[in-house]
Formats: C-alpha cells, sequence, structure tokens
C-alpha cells in the first residue's frame, strides 16, 4: 500500500487535554453566564457587535443567491403585472391627489394655530432609507435585519416606517446592519390613537396569535368599531404623531370580563417590506433645539426591549 | 486501528475541507428564507459528523464559537445555540466510538436523540426567557436533520474516498 493513503496519526496517549465532560461544563457555563448577561444585564452589546463584523462577509455571500434570485423574478414579471400595477398607482395618486392639494393650506393653518397656541413647531423628522436584508431566523421572535448600521447614522430606539405604515423600531445597531423588532413581536408596545374617537391607547405585539396587534386594557364600554384607524399618538416622544400603524379587525366584548379583546391589523407590510425608512426618534430631534428643556427621555435611549419611555 | 469487517479504508480527512465544510454549513444556515421552525439545521449536522469522524480535530470548543456565530446572525439570545451545540457536541464525542460500527441508517436513527435533546434545549431557554412557542413545526427539524445524515456522510466523506494517487509520494 502506497504512502500517505491511510490517516497514520496515532491519537495521544498521554497528552489529551482537558476530558469531553470538564470541556462540557467550562463552555456551558460560559453559554449560561453569556445568557444571564444578555438577557437581564445587556452587557453584551459589543461582544454582539464585534461578532456580527466578523460575520457580515459571510452574510453577503449568503444574500447573494437570494438577491440573484428577486433581480430574476423581477425581470420575468410579465408586462401585464406592470400595467396593472401601474394602473394601481395611478389611481392611489388620483385619490391622493385631493388630500395633498390641502396640506400645503393645512400646514399653513397649522402652524399660525401652533403658534397661536405658543406650541414648539413639529420638527419633521430626517429619515434614512435602508434595504431589508433578511427575516431574523429565529422563530420565537418577530426581527428583521436592515442594511444599514450606526455608520450611517441609525441610531438604537429609531421608529421604521414603510409607506403605509410603521413597521417597528430599531432594537440594536451593528457597524453595518441594524436590528428592526416588529409591531407584531410580543415585545414591542405603540402608543396609538383611535382616529374616529381619538382616545389613545396602547397596541402590543401578538405574534402568538396570528401576528397582528392587540388593544390592551380597552373597557368593554369604550367606543371601538371594526375597522378603525389607529395612528401612533405621539406622546411617547419616539413615534412621530400621525403615522398610520393598524386597522382594527374584530372587537370582541366578553360578558365575564371588564375589558373588550380587540385585535388590530398592521397596515404595513409587515412580512414583505423590501425598503424601509428609519426615522430620528422624536427626543432627539428635539433636544437639538436650545429652547427644548432637558428631557430625561433623552438622555436615556431605549433598551433591547424598551418600546416606551 | 479496529476496523468493521467490510468497511472501506479512507484517505487522511484535509483540515481544510473540514473548515469548508464548516463554513458552507454556516452559510446554508444563513440564507435568507424567512422564518421557518422546521429548517434543520445544517451547522449542528456537519458539527457532529465531524464530532464523530474527527474528534481530535471539531471539538467542543469549535462547536461552541459556531454556535455563537449563529446566536448573533439570527439575533437570538446569546449563548442560546452556543449551550445547545456544546451539549450537542458533547454527546456525539460520547457516542462516537460505539457509533462508526453502524451502518448508516442505523447511525441516522441513533443521531436523532442527540438533535431532538439539542432543539429541546433552545426551546426550554427560550421559554424560560418568557418567549412564545414557536409552533408544532418545529419538532420536524430533528428528524429532518437526521434524515439528512446518510446524505452528509456521502457528501463529507467523498473527499476520503477517492482512489489515492501514487505519485504524490513515489520517492522519485
Amino acid at each position: 500500500m502506497p504512502l500517505g493513503t491511510l490517516d497514520r496519526t496515532p491519537p495521544p496517549i498521554f497528552k489529551q487535554g482537558p476530558s469531553a465532560l470538564s470541556k462540557l461544563i467550562f463552555f456551558s457555563s460560559l453559554a449560561l453566564f453569556l445568557m444571564v448577561a444578555d438577557s437581564r444585564f445587556h452587557v453584551t452589546q459589543p461582544l454582539r457587535a464585534g461578532l456580527a463584523t466578523a460575520l457580515y462577509p459571510v452574510q453577503w455571500v449568503a444574500l447573494q443567491p437570494v438577491r440573484a434570485a428577486r433581480v430574476f423574478g423581477d425581470y420575468f414579471t410579465t408586462s401585464r403585472e406592470a400595467l396593472a400595477l401601474v394602473e394601481l398607482a395611478e389611481q392611489k395618486l388620483a385619490a391622493q391627489a385631493v388630500r395633498a392639494s390641502q396640506v400645503e393650506q393645512l400646514t399653513l393653518e397649522n402652524t399660525r394655530l401652533r403658534k397661536l397656541l405658543g406650541l414648539r413647531e413639529q420638527l419633521p423628522s430626517q429619515g434614512v432609507a435602508a434595504e431589508v436584508l433578511y427575516d431574523a431566523a429565529d422563530p420565537y421572535t418577530r426581527k428583521i435585519i436592515i442594511g444599514k448600521g450606526s455608520l450611517q447614522g441609525i441610531s438604537a430606539g429609531s421608529p421604521v416606517i414603510d409607506e403605509s405604515g410603521v413597521v417597528g423600531q430599531v432594537t440594536l445597531v451593528h457597524l453595518l446592519v441594524s436590528e428592526v423588532t416588529l409591531l407584531i413581536d410580543r415585545d414591542l408596545a405603540i402608543p396609538v390613537l383611535n382616529v374616529r374617537t381619538g382616545s389613545r391607547s396602547l397596541a402590543f405585539g401578538d405574534s402568538a396569535g396570528g401576528g397582528g396587534l392587540e388593544l390592551r386594557f380597552i373597557g368593554s364600554t369604550v367606543d371601538v368599531l371594526e375597522g378603525d384607524l389607529l395612528t401612533t399618538s405621539g406622546v411617547d416622544a419616539v413615534y412621530p404623531p400621525g403615522l398610520p400603524v393598524a386597522r382594527v379587525s374584530r372587537v370582541e366584548r366578553l360578558a365575564e370580563s371588564a375589558f373588550a379583546r380587540i385585535n388590530a391589523t398592521p397596515l404595513a407590510l409587515i412580512g414583505g417590506a423590501r425598503h424601509v425608512m428609519v426615522l430620528q426618534p422624536q427626543t432627539q430631534g428635539q433636544s437639538a433645539l436650545p429652547a427644548a428643556p432637558a428631557s430625561a427621555a433623552g438622555a436615556n435611549p431605549p433598551g433591547r426591549k424598551g418600546a416606551i419611555q | 486501528m479496529i476496523m468493521r469487517g467490510g468497511q472501506q479504508l479512507l484517505l487522511p480527512v484535509s483540515p481544510m475541507f473540514i473548515g469548508l465544510s464548516l463554513l458552507a454549513a454556516l452559510l446554508l444556515d444563513m440564507l435568507p428564507l424567512g422564518r421557518q421552525p422546521w429548517m434543520p439545521d445544517f451547522l449542528a449536522l456537519v458539527l457532529v459528523f465531524w464530532n464523530v469522524h474527527q474528534p481530535l480535530r471539531v471539538g467542543i470548543g469549535m462547536a461552541f464559537i459556531f454556535g455563537l456565530g449563529v446566536d448573533v446572525h439570527q439575533s437570538a439570545l446569546l449563548g442560546q445555540h452556543a449551550l445547545s451545540y456544546t451539549t450537542l457536541s458533547f454527546f456525539a464525542t460520547l457516542a462516537q466510538r460505539r457509533l462508526l460500527w453502524f451502518p448508516v441508517p442505523s447511525q441516522a436513527v441513533q443521531v436523532l436523540p442527540l438533535f431532538f435533546s439539542a432543539h429541546l434545549i433552545e426551546l426550554i431557554i427560550r421559554l424560560i426567557n418568557g418567549d412564545a412557542f414557536p409552533g408544532l413545526p418545529i419538532l420536524l427539524a430533528p428528524f429532518l436533520e437526521a434524515l439528512l445524515w446518510p446524505v452528509a456522510s456521502v457528501i463529507l466523506l467523498s473527499p476520503q474516498r477517492r482512489a489515492p494517487d501514487p505519485d504524490e509520494n513515489r520517492p522519485l
């Protein structure tokens, strides 16, 4: 038999290193320590960011086949579909034109009224457009990863919207990518305003119940109807007021409970958005104003799960 | 080396191939296919495979490091996959002397409890952390991983099954 055809290095007899059991104990305790540090003390952010940056080339390679598939898929979209889309867009535009023409006048009127009231002018938030890279594969949470990070000026806590409504909130920022927790994640809550009645409430994510939102702690006598539009109320100083969030899909008034069960469907394309807009959190914009009082909320950016301040 | 009757003599493994196969499995895991709870964990499969076949080269430490990488990529709890891969790798190390005496389909049946325990560990950790149960399809994942074991055996051992090249070590 020729040389080099067998794995000839004999296993070491005396120098075997630590036993498998001791390795197991060491690495398991390290993992447990990391988990506690991550979920309770939120101190693992530098380690996470470092690993994420090291993994970025591999992620980039993994993204390429899907990107290529998207490009080819788009290319072979039939002209019929394209025409239908154009028609739809024109209809939408016509419907919006009436309202858009009123905006100028309303804005002017609004500024005057606000000046009259002595209110601070509402700052238009600057936004950064970002591409959605992928859905986080973790089946226990609802998060997406976007392709802009701290290098592009994304900061944790920023609201994220798409063309039809609020998508979620940036919860973790790496160097080149950021993690956005979707509205339907059960750890996210968003303050909303019922446009029809003007009542404020909190919408919680309800990922277990088929991916919607839930309005909790609304008394069973409160006026909420199916089809009500919910927008951001702006009381949290994170989301700018007036962004559409969801539409009430089901109202259930139970005789045995003092609260109604209200479900809502998000308006944004939660599952299928490809491009999103990351806005500045309201507190940061306001703290730049010299006249603004130093707010405690501005000095305290939200943590991983802090949706409300 | 004591070998089972009828088993083929294998060429020495190239460490480069082990590294590349692990990286390829990580790539497969990172393919952005959305949230599929039933998606088999290719990296866990390849890690167990090399743990069984090359316990001196791929061990518990490497499993831990790859687990951290998966945690960061999935933006899961940091250490969740690290713990499950560490345990997986430990059980694979315990089983490796016994496992290679069996034919490949029988090996697949024997690695099924390993994958099952790995997924169970992740599930328990997340439930303790207060997350919701992601649905029954998650039960499919360990079965798919065990089904892929014969495929992995064919692909990952194929470079070692080539005919030896006598020119490489010819003295003249």
